[in-house]
């Protein structure tokens, strides 16, 4: 059967027909579908942790059992988990264990463009690349054989372009297909965990026993990667031989159609053999790899030649016209450099921003009035750094404004400083640096944007929406009994579309010389589809003030004399009503504020 | 089915939440079951946003294509916008792109407070017509709302794509492709959507639609 499948849904297939039995993950774009997908699969276990680490703890807690695992993130989710990453190396596993991990070169939805296969060699861990949809699908498979075969983790790398891009998978067999050694979970058997203290306890005379066991392992995979049939070489012309993996090599066969080709379908650890090959039969070597130059670094400690980031870029993501525009400037390619095309005067942008309606404005908003200073971190909210708002002043992570708040209020500085962080990354990574304003005498307020889910990446389900991955009704958790229980006595929970109470709390907290907690709490109008009558300008009134313009909302609009709400687009929420210093601007049958005015919402 | 030589590259693109990448699936979806091969590549997170979009189409016989069309080498470009047309056509497009265009601009929010400027859309559409080798215009919201949503003005675009008899696939071959995507409730009001957009560029002219 062929069907067309995104690189995400080829990963999630390929899990499901190597008998995962255990998937876990913290939605972070590119890689957030290929759990999603996964979970639809019948039979299967599939969970949203509340962050990376303990997902991956989930995953070797399922291989220690023996069950096949899977473990997904983006690239800085990788960070995250780490810690964990490294002791499964050493301990190794029972069942198979797979991450997937998606890097974004050209940060299309990340804060940085950190090239993951550095993790590889670093936690030592063998790592494979796929390029296209079917390879994501096959490379599952084979991921799992190399972690039971080897007694290790195996990470599988993808990308942006590849983890979104559909491209045709040939399915041979419906259902699940393999199930190995370690797949005595899938089976249906009890599995019996084998106690083994000295394997699976890193004491640090256990864990260096362990160490020397790693690089063995290394060995034998090294030997393993000269002859694993998806590193192969492709003969072409013997003038020119590319070294490509993943995506990247999909645009180098386009631009060097006749090349000889060493693909590299295990990344991590790299061939030495089969780059002594290749050189023996090419004049010369190029090496087109995204971001570091992480495998030409190890042919250039082999003493070979190559070319590598001397013609392609280190920043960004690749295109077939980079690689083409980069190899003709070296010369590698004959074919003449495109004349820029036909430019003419600017085109205005088109950045991101709030949704209309979205309950993350007002707060900023009132922030933008009372002049904070405000540190925030990852989601859709971080949009409120943009103009007209202009009201968040860092972001850096998950979960980092809430410890930059305490260091900037232990310094002291002449403004306001709160810290903003959403339900999501609070149960990710605020929950530290929450205690630690108590713990260390600190009186910083953060402000917990609650909006029921993870929207940013598309509306993810969490700790705080009451359903799981599984779409099963679980525990709601409390933000207010959580952070009550830690010790925060001063807690407000407050609906951000009530304009002069969230200034006025807000206010009050962060004038109020002690530690706080305010939660902002209403669900994402875009995920429950909530929707009120669209407000209405009344001209007469409007005295061109432009106070609306400067809630960034994009039903309004300037026009001569005045502002236009465009009725298709407003979602009725009513800020700009309530701020309308001359009331020009009315929000008639209701609002999210004031509650539905039955018959006229939801429409 | 295609000879090895056969390529077309089609980019859709507009502003986040106008369906773009649901318009191309469709699309892709009825190349794949006519016995093109397809790849598709899509820009998705932050940007859905309300930032500019684009979803990169390619139907090839032979050899399977990357994901990435190189830029000037777009043959058709299905504009949900008017400044993202332009603004797609200009990085991508070449005098011999065909250009199907959504006539309704939605502002950019420098331009909704007054800090720039958004192209009249008779500039607009002379830009484009002059950088491309034709131009069909689609009122494709309006006809949306006709169908019953404003929201289907995508497949009000791929029913415009599949009329304009730009590609060599049956417009038959999208009605399955959609029919088999939407939700009961939803099939018939995205039919109907689909239906004007084939109407709206045969009453242009159809055919590959000459109207400049």
């Amino acid at each position: 059967m062929k069907k067309l499948m995104t690189g995400n849904e080829a990963f999630a297939l390929g899990a499901y027909q190597a008998g995962v039995v255990v998937g876990a993950g913290y939605p972070g774009t590119p890689s957030t579908e290929i759990l999603m997908n996964f979970a639809r699969y019948p039979g299967v276990y599939a969970e949203w942790s509340p962050n990376e680490k303990v997902a991956l703890d989930v995953g070797v807690g399922a291989a220690y059992a023996g069950g096949r695992a899977l473990v997904t993130t983006k690239h800085v989710g990788l960070n995250v988990a780490a810690d964990s990453l490294f002791y499964a190396v050493y301990t190794g596993l029972k069942g198979g264990l797979v991450i997937i991990n998606a890097d974004d070169p050209e940060m299309h939805s990340s804060q940085n463009e950190q090239d993951n296969r550095y993790y590889a060699k670093f936690a030592m861990v063998p790592m494979l690349e796929p390029s296209d949809s079917q390879e994501a699908l096959e490379f599952v498979r084979l991921a799992m054989e190399i972690s039971e075969t080897f007694d290790t983790p195996v990470i599988i790398r993808s990308n942006t372009r590849l983890s979104h891009s559909k491209s045709v998978v040939t399915i041979e067999q419906e259902g699940m297909v393999a199930v190995g050694e370690g797949g005595e979970a899938a089976a249906g058997e009890r599995p019996v965990y084998e106690r083994n203290i000295p394997k699976y306890v890193m004491v640090p005379g256990f864990a260096r026993q362990r160490h020397p066991v790693v690089l063995e392992r290394m060995a034998c995979l090294t030997s393993y990667a000269e002859t694993v049939p998806v590193n192969h070489i492709m003969q072409g012309s013997p003038k020119l031989g590319i070294i490509a993996a993943g995506v990247a090599y999909q645009y180098a066969r386009e631009v060097f159609p006749d090349a000889t080709f060493l693909k590299l379908g295990m990344v991590y650890p790299l061939p030495s053999e089969l780059f002594k090959k290749l050189v023996s039969q090419v004049e010369r070597v190029v090496v087109v790899e995204e971001l570091e130059p992480f495998i030409e670094e190890h042919v250039r400690l082999m003493g070979i030649p190559v070319m590598g980031k001397e013609v392609f870029s280190r920043t960004g993501e690749f295109s077939p016209d980079k690689v083409r525009y980069s190899a003709a400037r070296a010369g590698l390619v004959d074919s003449p450099l495109q004349a820029p095309p036909e430019v003419g005067p600017p085109l205005p942008a088109r950045p991101p921003m709030l949704c209309p309606g979205c309950a993350h404005r007002g707060i900023f908003y009132a922030l933008q009035r009372l002049r904070a200073v405000v540190l925030g971190d990852i989601g859709c909210y971080t949009l409120g750094a943009l103009p007209p708002l202009n009201a968040m002043h860092t972001c850096g992570c998950m979960g980092a404004g809430v410890g930059v708040v305490h260091g900037m209020d232990r310094v002291g500085v002449r403004d306001r400083t709160v810290a903003v962080i959403g339900d999501s990354t609070l149960f990710h990574s605020g929950i530290p640096p929450l205690i630690n304003i108590l713990y260390n005498r600190g009186v910083s307020t953060v402000i917990v944007l609650d909006n029921r889910v993870t929207a940013m990446t598309g509306h993810q389900e969490n700790p705080g929406s009451g359903i799981t991955l599984l779409k099963e009704p679980t525990q709601e958790i409390s933000i207010e009994n959580l952070v009550r229980g830690i010790g925060f006595t001063k807690v407000d929970v407050i609906n951000p579309y009530h304009f002069p109470e969230v200034v006025r709390v807000l206010r009050e907290h962060m004038d109020c010389g002690q530690p706080s907690v305010v939660i902002a709490r209403y669900p994402c109008i875009l995920h429950t589809r909530e929707k009120y009558p669209p407000c209405t300008v009344d001209r007469e009134t409007c005295n061109d003030c432009g106070n609306c313009l400067r809630i960034g909302c994009t039903p309004i609009s300037k026009v001569d004399g005045g502002v236009d709400i465009d009725g298709a687009l407003c979602n009725g929420c009513g800020l700009c009503a309530v701020i309308c210093p001359s009331g020009a601007i009315k929000a008639a049958g209701g609002t999210p504020a004031t509650g539905i005015n039955a018959g006229q919402a939801n429409y | 089915m295609a000879g090895d030589k056969f390529r077309v590259n089609i980019i859709i693109t507009g502003v986040g939440g106008q369906g773009n990448v649901l318009a191309s699936q469709m699309v892709a979806l009825a190349a794949g079951d006519s016995g093109f091969g397809v790849t598709v590549g899509e820009t998705f997170g932050a940007s859905q946003r309300g930032g500019s979009v684009m979803s990169h189409v390619r139907l090839f016989g032979g050899e399977a294509l990357g994901p990435l069309i190189p830029k000037g080498k777009a043959d058709i470009v299905v504009g949900f916008e008017p400044l993202e047309t332009l603004r797609i056509l200009r990085e991508y497009g070449n005098p011999g792109t065909a250009v199907i265009m959504n006539t309704r601009p939605v502002y950019p929010l420098g331009v909704l407070i007054g800090e720039t400027a958004y192209p009249s859309l008779a500039e607009v559409v002379e830009a484009v017509r002059r950088m491309s080798r034709q131009l069909q215009r689609v009122e494709a919201t309006r006809l949306a709302q006709e169908a019953g949503s404003a929201l289907a003005a995508n497949m009000v675009m791929v029913g415009a794509l599949a009329g304009s008899g730009l590609l060599p696939l049956a417009e038959e071959a999208y009605r399955r492709v959609i029919a088999s995507q939407f939700r009961p409730e939803l099939r018939d009001l995205n039919l109907r959507a689909f239906q004007l957009g084939v109407d709206a560029v045969r009453q242009n002219g159809g055919d590959g639609g000459k109207q400049r």
